[in-house]
């Protein structure tokens, strides 16, 4: 106890150090804190952007078509699709065929992917369509409706209502066209999908494909993209026998899960710089507190106190110091998440409005969500942090020579 | 049986190149219950020898007993743990620690030893009535005179009830008058509780007031007497 008083009372001796070295390690962990929250929202609502429009949380592909893209590997669902959606933690079951296909007007052609989609069920999930009147636009899976995505449009130079002729490959090797009609314009913001989608029924797609009923893909959304691990083992339990794999979205969608771990690293990297500035500042704070009191460090050892509670007296004062950092940090973290979570970084002055990042479009006011978990280990990391950083000091206290020091008191 | 005992002692200081020699074989024993100076000029050795009693330095040659306990033999732990059970510093500048009251000073060596707060507390309040600073207890030491705080140290050096008190120049920082009072109260101690002291000091208040004095000059011993009080 005494240890602790005396650690307390010798942390409170040079407040104006004391001060800045707490604000400068509370500041830290506010930065880390709040900024990884902020990657963190930003991160999920990619995520959640991107599965929606794209692969889902967890996919349904025959053999190698998540890396190959081979247009054969279609498989007919039957009653798949409806006991997904029966499963607990499932939103919505959406499924899709894909057709490299050639688009051509009565003055261009273009090279497009013509995606085969259920009107009903996509337009309830696929952010791309949250606009679009889905139902009017396309009233059924067999009917000629397309849409189509807006550069192509121009670039094909059609207008709305305006027919254009699809030719894609068929089952049997031979070259099949349907003739379409524009019934309306996606427009993503990135320029790949922009140039080359073209969304007809599903029965459609599959009727100019020779596959009557097949799909490449089942996307499977969920309400809690963290319980993911436990919805993809029980949908794995309810696949038939065969080829018929089920995959997390990060395998689906390798680009975009690399991308956010590159983007993570590097912040990641700028979090280490931090507390690596943090830890020298604790250690020259310590330092100089330890080398001030060698002469009182000598009176302790004359006293008889061992040099072990001089170590341990140098620890406390970092730990207290971390103690403090941690509760101050993290009140300072949390107010600095509120501020992101509610208000956010509006960064329309500065960029485009739809900006591209792995593949997927994000919301130009990038907001955070709280990472609780992320918050307390960094937050325990404050006074271990400290401790660390005690370490020469603390030594240097207990390596003090009593006569020594007594004689230079 | 002494109950210090130094015996052939040398004390080699190095700085670079240049070896200073701060004692020459010196044999010096204190019996229990003395109360002794050191007596000689500045760099005679009389800080050296309490260094040495006081088992903060170890001598280049010789060797050194208190208590029948050889230093020899101690690793520097066992050495901490000595001076804690058997030695009590009294410094010239106090030395007390800023941050702690007069009392948690005072306690500071009983907390060490690990007597119980109770006994500790119980300890303490009685030396302050004696020290004639109860009402100090909660004074830190910034807030009480050079009198109040070597009186402070005296309660933490005789606290633990050590085998010897060593003393080092106490009264050096103090007018008479304090001092005649600080040297009168130890001396009271001796006599009254059988506690050793041995001082280094040139004032001569000091010296009219020990029962033995041993001149230093160089390193050596000059001479040795008791004086009748």
């Amino acid at each position: 106890m005494m240890t602790l008083t005396l650690a307390w009372r010798n942390l409170w001796r040079n407040r104006r150090r004391t001060l800045i070295t707490l604000i400068a390690m509370s500041f830290s962990l506010m930065l880390v804190q709040g900024f990884h929250n902020l990657s963190f929202g930003v991160y999920a609502q990619m995520i959640d952007n991107g599965v929606r429009a794209g692969s889902g949380h967890i996919s349904i592909y025959r053999g190698d078509y998540a890396v190959s893209r081979d247009d054969r590997l279609t498989f007919v669902p039957a009653d798949l699709p409806q006991k997904i959606a029966a499963l607990p933690g499932v939103d919505g079951v959406v499924e899709r065929l894909y057709l490299p296909a050639l688009a051509q007007s009565s003055r261009e052609s273009r090279g497009i992917l013509l995606t085969g989609i259920d009107p009903t069920a996509e337009g309830l999930v696929n952010p791309l369509l949250r606009r679009l009147d889905l139902p009017a636009l396309l009233p059924s899976a067999d009917g000629r409706d397309a849409l189509i995505g807006s550069r192509l449009l121009q670039e094909l130079r059609l207008e709305i209502g305006q027919k254009f002729v699809v030719t894609a490959q068929g089952a049997d090797g031979e070259l099949a066209s349907e003739l379409l009609f524009v019934r309306g314009t996606v427009e993503s913001g990135i320029r790949n999908i922009d140039r080359s989608l073209v969304m007809v029924g599903r029965q459609r797609a599959a009727l100019l494909a020779g596959r009557p009923d097949a799909v490449h893909e089942i996307a499977i959304m969920l309400n809690r993209p963290d319980e993911s691990g436990a919805v993809l083992q029980r949908v794995r339990a309810l696949l038939p026998p065969g080829d018929l794999q089920a995959i997390p979205w990060d395998a689906a969608m390798p680009n975009l899960a690399n991308a956010i771990k590159l983007d993570y690293a590097s912040q990641k990297f700028i979090f280490l710089v931090i507390v690596a500035i943090v830890s020298i500042g604790v250690v020259n704070t310590l330092l100089m507190a330890v080398m001030e009191r060698l002469p009182e460090f000598g009176l302790l050892l004359a006293l008889g106190a061992s040099p072990w509670r001089l170590r341990a007296m140098v620890l406390c004062e970092a730990l207290l110091l971390g103690l403090i950092a941690m509760l101050l940090g993290s009140a300072l973290g949390s107010l600095l998440t509120w501020y992101l979570t509610d208000v956010g970084i509006d960064l329309r002055r500065f960029l485009p409005e739809s900006m591209e990042f792995g593949g997927v479009i994000f919301d130009p006011v990038l907001r955070a969500t709280w990472d609780f978990e992320y918050m307390l280990r960094m937050a325990i990391l404050m006074p271990l942090l400290a401790a660390l950083a005690a370490f020469y000091p603390a030594n240097r206290a207990a390596r003090t020579a009593p006569a020594v020091a007594m004689r230079n008191s | 049986m002494s109950l210090i005992a130094l015996r052939n002692v040398t004390k080699i200081y190095t700085s670079g190149s240049q070896h200073i020699a701060a004692l020459s074989e010196l044999s010096l024993f204190i019996k229990a219950g003395d109360f002794a100076v050191l007596a000689g000029p500045s760099g005679s050795g009389k800080t050296t020898i309490l260094n040495m009693v006081g088992a903060l330095d170890r001598p280049t040659e010789g060797a050194i007993a208190v208590d029948g306990v050889n230093y020899d033999d101690l690793s520097s732990r066992q050495l901490a743990d000595f001076r804690l059970h058997r030695i009590g510093f009294i410094f010239q500048s106090y030395n007390l620690i800023p941050v702690l009251t007069a009392a948690e000073n005072a306690e500071f060596t009983l907390l060490l030893q690990g007597i119980a707060p109770a006994e500790r507390r119980a300890r303490i309040d009685e030396l302050f009535e004696r020290l004639d600073i109860a009402e100090l207890k909660n004074r830190r030491p910034g807030e009480l005179s050079g009198g109040q705080q070597q009186r402070v140290a005296i309660a933490r050096a005789i606290a633990p009830k050590p085998a010897v008190i060593l003393a080092d120049e106490p009264t050096a920082n103090l007018d008479s008058h304090t001092a005649a009072e600080l040297l009168n109260l130890m001396r009271e101690l001796n006599e009254k509780e059988g506690v050793t002291f041995l001082f280094s000091s040139h004032d001569p208040q000091v010296i009219a007031h020990a029962k033995r004095v041993v001149r230093l000059r160089d390193g050596q011993l000059e001479n040795d007497v008791r004086q009748p009080l």
